[in-house]
Protein backbone atom coordinates (compact mmCIF):
# COMPACT_ATOMS: atom_id res chain seq x y z
CA UNK A 1 0.00 0.00 0.00
CA UNK A 2 1.02 3.56 -0.62
CA UNK A 3 2.73 5.19 2.32
CA UNK A 4 0.50 7.97 3.66
CA UNK A 5 1.86 11.50 3.33
CA UNK A 6 2.02 12.99 6.80
CA UNK A 7 3.19 16.57 6.71
CA UNK A 8 4.57 16.69 10.26
CA UNK A 9 6.73 13.66 9.55
CA UNK A 10 8.00 15.30 6.36
CA UNK A 11 8.84 18.52 8.22
CA UNK A 12 10.61 16.57 10.94
CA UNK A 13 12.60 14.62 8.35
CA UNK A 14 13.65 17.86 6.65
CA UNK A 15 14.78 19.11 10.05
CA UNK A 16 17.00 16.05 10.31
CA UNK A 17 15.08 14.25 13.04
CA UNK A 18 14.74 10.47 12.76
CA UNK A 19 11.19 9.48 11.79
CA UNK A 20 10.50 5.76 12.10
CA UNK A 21 9.23 4.04 8.96
CA UNK A 22 7.94 0.96 10.72
CA UNK A 23 5.24 1.00 13.38
CA UNK A 24 7.76 1.32 16.24
CA UNK A 25 11.04 3.21 16.24
CA UNK A 26 14.37 2.33 17.85
CA UNK A 27 15.71 4.68 20.47
CA UNK A 28 13.85 7.33 22.40
CA UNK A 29 14.13 10.15 19.84
CA UNK A 30 12.79 7.99 17.05
CA UNK A 31 9.90 6.88 19.26
CA UNK A 32 9.11 10.49 20.12
CA UNK A 33 8.99 11.34 16.41
CA UNK A 34 6.59 8.51 15.54
CA UNK A 35 3.55 9.91 13.72
CA UNK A 36 1.04 9.06 16.43
CA UNK A 37 3.15 10.97 18.97
CA UNK A 38 3.59 14.08 16.84
CA UNK A 39 -0.09 14.14 15.92
CA UNK A 40 -1.04 13.69 19.58
CA UNK A 41 0.91 16.85 20.32
CA UNK A 42 -0.81 18.56 17.41
CA UNK A 43 -4.23 17.68 18.83
CA UNK A 44 -3.15 18.82 22.29
CA UNK A 45 -1.86 22.11 20.88
CA UNK A 46 -5.07 22.54 18.89
CA UNK A 47 -7.24 22.07 21.97
CA UNK A 48 -5.07 24.43 24.04
CA UNK A 49 -5.01 27.14 21.39
CA UNK A 50 -8.72 26.96 20.54
CA UNK A 51 -9.67 27.06 24.21
CA UNK A 52 -7.29 29.96 24.78
CA UNK A 53 -8.61 31.91 21.80
CA UNK A 54 -12.27 31.44 22.62
CA UNK A 55 -12.17 31.56 26.40
CA UNK A 56 -9.44 34.10 27.13
CA UNK A 57 -11.97 36.77 28.15
CA UNK A 58 -15.13 35.37 29.71
CA UNK A 59 -18.15 37.63 29.51
CA UNK A 60 -21.54 37.65 31.15
CA UNK A 61 -23.23 37.75 27.75
CA UNK A 62 -21.37 35.02 25.89
CA UNK A 63 -20.11 35.49 22.35
CA UNK A 64 -19.88 32.78 19.69
CA UNK A 65 -16.88 30.90 21.08
CA UNK A 66 -17.99 31.00 24.66
CA UNK A 67 -21.49 29.85 23.67
CA UNK A 68 -20.07 26.79 21.96
CA UNK A 69 -18.01 25.79 24.97
CA UNK A 70 -20.89 26.41 27.35
CA UNK A 71 -23.07 24.00 25.36
CA UNK A 72 -20.37 21.34 25.11
CA UNK A 73 -19.21 21.52 28.73
CA UNK A 74 -22.73 22.00 30.11
CA UNK A 75 -24.07 19.04 28.13
CA UNK A 76 -21.26 16.78 29.29
CA UNK A 77 -21.69 17.92 32.88
CA UNK A 78 -25.42 17.14 32.84
CA UNK A 79 -24.80 13.77 31.26
CA UNK A 80 -22.15 12.76 33.81
CA UNK A 81 -24.27 13.98 36.72
CA UNK A 82 -27.25 11.94 35.49
CA UNK A 83 -25.21 8.78 35.24
CA UNK A 84 -22.79 8.82 38.15
CA UNK A 85 -23.96 11.45 40.60
CA UNK A 86 -22.90 14.98 41.37
CA UNK A 87 -19.99 14.17 43.69
CA UNK A 88 -18.12 11.86 41.32
CA UNK A 89 -18.81 14.24 38.47
CA UNK A 90 -17.18 17.11 40.32
CA UNK A 91 -14.16 14.97 41.04
CA UNK A 92 -13.67 13.35 37.64
CA UNK A 93 -15.17 15.84 35.23
CA UNK A 94 -11.83 17.34 34.08
CA UNK A 95 -10.41 13.92 33.22
CA UNK A 96 -13.46 12.54 31.42
CA UNK A 97 -14.24 15.74 29.53
CA UNK A 98 -10.62 15.95 28.40
CA UNK A 99 -10.78 12.36 27.19
CA UNK A 100 -13.99 13.06 25.28
CA UNK A 101 -12.69 16.21 23.57
CA UNK A 102 -9.28 14.71 22.88
CA UNK A 103 -10.67 11.51 21.37
CA UNK A 104 -13.23 13.39 19.27
CA UNK A 105 -10.64 15.77 17.82
CA UNK A 106 -8.07 13.00 17.40
CA UNK A 107 -10.57 10.85 15.50
CA UNK A 108 -11.77 13.68 13.28
CA UNK A 109 -8.31 14.96 12.40
CA UNK A 110 -7.61 11.75 10.48
CA UNK A 111 -10.23 12.67 7.89
CA UNK A 112 -8.09 15.56 6.60
CA UNK A 113 -5.47 14.46 4.06
CA UNK A 114 -1.98 14.90 5.47
CA UNK A 115 -3.09 14.18 9.01
CA UNK A 116 -3.48 10.91 10.89
CA UNK A 117 -5.55 9.96 13.89
CA UNK A 118 -3.40 9.34 16.97
CA UNK A 119 -6.17 6.99 18.09
CA UNK A 120 -5.45 4.74 15.10
CA UNK A 121 -2.50 3.47 17.14
CA UNK A 122 -3.10 0.93 19.90
CA UNK A 123 -0.54 2.74 22.09
CA UNK A 124 -2.77 5.80 22.45
CA UNK A 125 -6.01 3.93 23.06
CA UNK A 126 -4.44 1.46 25.48
CA UNK A 127 -2.93 4.33 27.47
CA UNK A 128 -6.34 6.02 27.74
CA UNK A 129 -8.00 2.73 28.69
CA UNK A 130 -5.45 1.91 31.39
CA UNK A 131 -6.05 5.30 32.98
CA UNK A 132 -9.82 4.68 33.03
CA UNK A 133 -9.40 1.11 34.32
CA UNK A 134 -7.04 2.07 37.13
CA UNK A 135 -9.19 4.99 38.19
CA UNK A 136 -12.37 2.91 38.34
CA UNK A 137 -10.63 0.50 40.73
CA UNK A 138 -9.33 3.51 42.63
CA UNK A 139 -12.90 4.78 43.03
CA UNK A 140 -14.01 1.33 44.18
CA UNK A 141 -11.33 1.09 46.85
CA UNK A 142 -11.94 4.63 47.99
CA UNK A 143 -15.70 4.14 48.32
CA UNK A 144 -15.75 0.69 49.91
CA UNK A 145 -12.27 0.23 51.37
CA UNK A 146 -11.25 -3.42 51.46
CA UNK A 147 -14.90 -4.49 51.12
CA UNK A 148 -14.50 -3.70 47.44
CA UNK A 149 -13.63 -7.39 46.97
CA UNK A 150 -17.36 -8.15 47.41
CA UNK A 151 -17.90 -6.75 43.92
CA UNK A 152 -16.08 -9.80 42.60
CA UNK A 153 -17.75 -12.42 44.78
CA UNK A 154 -21.14 -12.81 43.15
CA UNK A 155 -24.53 -12.81 44.89
CA UNK A 156 -24.18 -15.91 47.11
CA UNK A 157 -21.28 -17.36 49.07
CA UNK A 158 -21.47 -20.85 47.54
CA UNK A 159 -21.20 -19.36 44.06
CA UNK A 160 -17.82 -17.77 44.84
CA UNK A 161 -15.61 -20.42 43.14
CA UNK A 162 -17.68 -19.99 40.00
CA UNK A 163 -18.21 -16.25 40.08
CA UNK A 164 -14.73 -15.08 41.09
CA UNK A 165 -12.96 -16.16 37.87
CA UNK A 166 -15.90 -14.96 35.78
CA UNK A 167 -15.90 -11.54 37.41
CA UNK A 168 -12.13 -11.23 37.13
CA UNK A 169 -12.15 -12.22 33.45
CA UNK A 170 -14.98 -9.86 32.59
CA UNK A 171 -13.22 -7.05 34.44
CA UNK A 172 -9.99 -7.65 32.55
CA UNK A 173 -11.98 -7.88 29.32
CA UNK A 174 -12.93 -4.24 29.82
CA UNK A 175 -9.29 -3.30 29.46
CA UNK A 176 -8.99 -5.18 26.20
CA UNK A 177 -12.35 -4.38 24.64
CA UNK A 178 -12.37 -0.65 25.40
CA UNK A 179 -8.97 -0.12 23.82
CA UNK A 180 -9.38 -2.46 20.87
CA UNK A 181 -12.82 -1.13 19.93
CA UNK A 182 -11.62 2.46 19.62
CA UNK A 183 -8.37 1.44 17.93
CA UNK A 184 -10.10 -0.97 15.54
CA UNK A 185 -12.80 1.45 14.44
CA UNK A 186 -10.43 4.31 13.78
CA UNK A 187 -7.73 2.21 12.17
CA UNK A 188 -10.31 0.59 9.91
CA UNK A 189 -11.52 4.03 8.85
CA UNK A 190 -7.97 5.21 8.12
CA UNK A 191 -7.03 2.07 6.22
CA UNK A 192 -10.22 2.07 4.18
CA UNK A 193 -9.73 5.72 3.27
CA UNK A 194 -6.13 5.03 2.28
CA UNK A 195 -7.08 2.09 0.08
CA UNK A 196 -9.93 3.97 -1.59
CA UNK A 197 -7.67 6.96 -2.24
CA UNK A 198 -5.16 4.68 -3.87
CA UNK A 199 -7.72 2.80 -5.98
CA UNK A 200 -10.15 5.48 -7.12
CA UNK A 201 -9.16 8.74 -5.48
CA UNK A 202 -9.72 10.65 -8.73
CA UNK A 203 -13.39 9.60 -8.77
CA UNK A 204 -14.10 10.79 -5.19
CA UNK A 205 -14.56 7.21 -4.03
CA UNK A 206 -13.47 7.99 -0.43
CA UNK A 207 -16.12 10.67 -0.05
CA UNK A 208 -18.97 8.47 1.30
CA UNK A 209 -16.55 6.78 3.69
CA UNK A 210 -15.46 10.22 4.90
CA UNK A 211 -19.08 11.07 5.70
CA UNK A 212 -19.38 7.82 7.63
CA UNK A 213 -16.02 8.58 9.21
CA UNK A 214 -17.39 11.75 10.81
CA UNK A 215 -20.20 9.70 12.34
CA UNK A 216 -17.88 6.91 13.52
CA UNK A 217 -15.42 9.39 15.01
CA UNK A 218 -18.04 11.17 17.09
CA UNK A 219 -19.83 7.98 18.11
CA UNK A 220 -16.62 6.29 19.21
CA UNK A 221 -15.55 9.29 21.29
CA UNK A 222 -18.99 9.33 22.90
CA UNK A 223 -19.00 5.58 23.55
CA UNK A 224 -15.60 5.72 25.23
CA UNK A 225 -16.72 8.42 27.64
CA UNK A 226 -20.10 6.75 28.22
CA UNK A 227 -18.47 3.45 29.15
CA UNK A 228 -15.95 5.18 31.40
CA UNK A 229 -18.87 6.84 33.20
CA UNK A 230 -20.71 3.51 33.51
CA UNK A 231 -17.62 1.79 34.95
CA UNK A 232 -17.13 4.60 37.45
CA UNK A 233 -20.73 4.44 38.60
CA UNK A 234 -20.59 0.63 38.87
CA UNK A 235 -17.46 0.83 41.02
CA UNK A 236 -19.20 3.35 43.25
CA UNK A 237 -22.38 1.29 43.71
CA UNK A 238 -22.81 -1.23 46.50
CA UNK A 239 -22.14 -4.85 45.66
CA UNK A 240 -25.25 -6.88 44.98
CA UNK B 1 -30.91 16.35 26.66
CA UNK B 2 -34.05 14.71 25.35
CA UNK B 3 -35.04 11.20 26.39
CA UNK B 4 -34.87 9.82 22.88
CA UNK B 5 -31.31 11.03 22.48
CA UNK B 6 -30.30 9.58 25.83
CA UNK B 7 -31.86 6.25 24.91
CA UNK B 8 -29.99 6.29 21.60
CA UNK B 9 -26.71 7.03 23.35
CA UNK B 10 -27.27 4.17 25.77
CA UNK B 11 -28.08 1.73 22.99
CA UNK B 12 -25.18 2.83 20.79
CA UNK B 13 -22.74 2.70 23.66
CA UNK B 14 -23.67 -0.64 25.13
CA UNK B 15 -24.72 -2.68 22.17
CA UNK B 16 -21.88 -1.34 20.06
CA UNK B 17 -19.53 -2.50 22.78
CA UNK B 18 -20.91 -5.90 23.74
CA UNK B 19 -19.64 -7.80 20.71
CA UNK B 20 -16.02 -7.02 21.31
CA UNK B 21 -16.38 -7.48 25.08
CA UNK B 22 -17.66 -10.99 24.44
CA UNK B 23 -14.67 -11.84 22.26
CA UNK B 24 -12.22 -10.21 24.67
CA UNK B 25 -13.63 -12.26 27.58
CA UNK B 26 -13.18 -15.51 25.68
CA UNK B 27 -9.64 -14.60 24.65
CA UNK B 28 -8.62 -13.57 28.16
CA UNK B 29 -10.12 -16.72 29.71
CA UNK B 30 -8.47 -19.03 27.21
CA UNK B 31 -5.20 -17.09 27.34
CA UNK B 32 -5.09 -17.47 31.12
CA UNK B 33 -5.80 -21.19 30.75
CA UNK B 34 -3.03 -21.67 28.21
CA UNK B 35 -0.64 -19.66 30.37
CA UNK B 36 -1.41 -21.87 33.39
CA UNK B 37 -1.02 -25.05 31.36
CA UNK B 38 2.15 -24.23 29.49
CA UNK B 39 4.10 -21.85 31.69
CA UNK B 40 3.05 -22.55 35.28
CA UNK B 41 2.60 -26.33 35.08
CA UNK B 42 4.95 -26.93 32.10
CA UNK B 43 2.33 -28.77 30.07
CA UNK B 44 1.75 -31.47 32.70
CA UNK B 45 -1.90 -30.47 33.14
CA UNK B 46 -2.60 -29.78 29.47
CA UNK B 47 -5.25 -29.48 28.16
CA UNK B 48 -7.41 -29.14 31.29
CA UNK B 49 -6.71 -25.55 32.34
CA UNK B 50 -7.13 -24.46 28.74
CA UNK B 51 -10.60 -25.99 28.65
CA UNK B 52 -11.59 -24.56 32.03
CA UNK B 53 -10.25 -21.16 31.02
CA UNK B 54 -12.24 -21.30 27.80
CA UNK B 55 -15.40 -22.27 29.68
CA UNK B 56 -14.91 -19.47 32.22
CA UNK B 57 -14.19 -17.03 29.41
CA UNK B 58 -17.42 -17.91 27.62
CA UNK B 59 -19.31 -17.66 30.92
CA UNK B 60 -17.76 -14.23 31.53
CA UNK B 61 -18.83 -13.13 28.07
CA UNK B 62 -22.41 -14.13 28.77
CA UNK B 63 -22.22 -12.50 32.18
CA UNK B 64 -21.28 -9.14 30.68
CA UNK B 65 -24.10 -9.54 28.12
CA UNK B 66 -26.64 -10.21 30.90
CA UNK B 67 -25.26 -7.30 32.91
CA UNK B 68 -26.13 -4.97 30.05
CA UNK B 69 -29.58 -6.53 29.63
CA UNK B 70 -30.34 -6.15 33.35
CA UNK B 71 -29.05 -2.62 33.35
CA UNK B 72 -31.21 -1.65 30.37
CA UNK B 73 -34.33 -3.29 31.85
CA UNK B 74 -33.66 -1.44 35.12
CA UNK B 75 -33.43 1.80 33.14
CA UNK B 76 -36.77 1.03 31.49
CA UNK B 77 -38.42 0.38 34.86
CA UNK B 78 -37.08 3.63 36.23
CA UNK B 79 -38.43 5.50 33.24
CA UNK B 80 -41.92 3.99 33.50
CA UNK B 81 -41.95 4.77 37.23
CA UNK B 82 -41.11 8.37 36.47
CA UNK B 83 -43.83 8.58 33.86
CA UNK B 84 -46.53 7.29 36.17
Amino acid sequence: MEHPILFISIILEKLGLPVPHGPVGHGILEQLCAPYMTYTWLVMAFLFIVAKLTLSNLEMVPGKGQNFWEIVIGGMDDFFADNMGRRLTDQFFPMLATFGLYIAVANLIGLIPGFMSPTASINTTLALTIIVWVSHHFIGFREHGLHYYKHFMGPMWWLVPLMLPIELISNLARLLSLSIRLFGNIMAKETLLGILFMLAGAFFAPLPIMVLGVLVSLVQAMVFVLLAVVYFSQAQEHAH
Amino acid sequence: MSDVKKELMFLLGHYGHIGITFVASIFIGMGAGILLDQKVFDGRTAPWFTFFGLAFGIAAGFKSLFDILWRSSKNMEKKTDEEQ
